[in-house]
């Protein structure tokens, strides 16, 4: 079975490249575009992504994947060795992932109580972005081993 | 975890990563068993014992194949292999194995069985080395797992006579 979960993972790891490369061309459709304008006008203040969380929500999203899929993991091991059922236990592992998914994948109200306060537009244009200078103190110092 | 997609892949890769864990464990837990099989063969008849026209010779056997294989079950056992070979010296081998008869093992259930069968595979032999021949029968198995590793081990049968000549 392990050689085949490395093939799983392999394939998963292409299958989400393909994704990635089609979120590209998607986000630079039209489609894309009239949904991203009907959508930003009922929600001004997440208009930079609509998919993100806050930061305290991303950390509670990478804590709840660790805590639920290991618990799982246990509960289902622990009640598989005990039942003498392997099936036992991947049922309950299977079912342990799905409800993980469900909790964390999508952005969830709770993920999003902290939300990061931008500048409002009319206060933004009074204090203009600094110019890019061409002087000395610019160049890229090399990284420090 | 900026996005829907990147929080999906965390998710699985990670899901998999620990259902490969788990699967290592079951495995790990096959070692905690200590199976106590047995197993007893009687050849009930030689129904014949012939020199080939090709120069081989070939006997055929009934048999009564009975064994208690249960305790090699494990919650992570997907079947058992068993087959049945005897064992034989000649002056050109030092160890000949013919295997007369095989079966797979669904469950443990069907773990405890006793066959009576003519063997299922040739017992046949290059020259004139089986007259009188004594052999082993050795009954081996492998307990193939549902993930993991795979144990294989035998039982010997010492005592086993062929016919000091044809019929």
């Amino acid at each position: 079975m392990m050689p085949t979960l490395v093939l799983v993972e392999f394939i998963w790891v292409n299958i989400y490249g393909l994704g990635l490369l089609f979120q590209k061309i998607l986000r630079g459709s039209t489609v894309f575009k009239v949904f991203i304008a009907l959508t930003v006008s009922q929600t001004p203040q997440a208009s930079s992504n609509l998919l993100a969380m806050d930061w305290q929500g991303q950390k509670l999203a990478e804590q709840l994947v660790q805590i639920l899929l290991w618990a799982f993991a246990a509960v289902s091991f622990g009640t598989g060795y005990v039942l003498g059922s392997f099936q036992m236990m991947m049922l309950i592992y299977a079912g342990g992932v799905f409800l993980t998914t469900l909790v964390t994948v999508p952005n969830w109200p709770f993920f999003n109580r902290h939300p990061l306060k931008w500048l409002d537009p009319s206060v933004a244009e009074k204090h203009p972005k600094p110019q890019q200078q061409q002087a000395v103190s610019s160049k890229k110092k090399p990284a420090k081993k | 975890m900026h996005s829907f997609g990147y929080r999906a892949n965390a998710l699985i890769t990670l899901g998999v990563t620990v259902l490969a864990l788990m699967c290592a464990m079951a495995s790990l837990s096959d070692n905690l068993n200590f199976p106590t099989p047995s197993a007893q063969v009687q050849v009930l008849n030689v129904n014949w014992f012939q020199k080939q026209r090709n120069g081989n010779e070939e006997v055929s056997l009934t048999l009564n194949i009975s064994a208690d294989l249960q305790s090699m079950f494990t919650w992570n056992t997907k079947q058992v292999f068993v087959f049945l070979a005897a064992e034989y010296e000649t002056p050109k081998n030092s160890l000949n194995q013919v295997s007369l008869w095989d079966g797979i093992i669904p469950s443990k259930e069907h773990a405890k069985f006793l066959i009576h069968t003519t063997n299922k595979y040739r017992f046949i032999d290059q020259g004139s080395n089986l007259q009188g021949k004594e052999f082993n029968l050795t009954l081996h198995w492998h307990v193939m797992p549902k993930t993991g590793k795979m144990f294989a081990d035998k039982i010997v049968m010492t005592g086993y006579r062929l016919p000091e000549e044809y019929r």
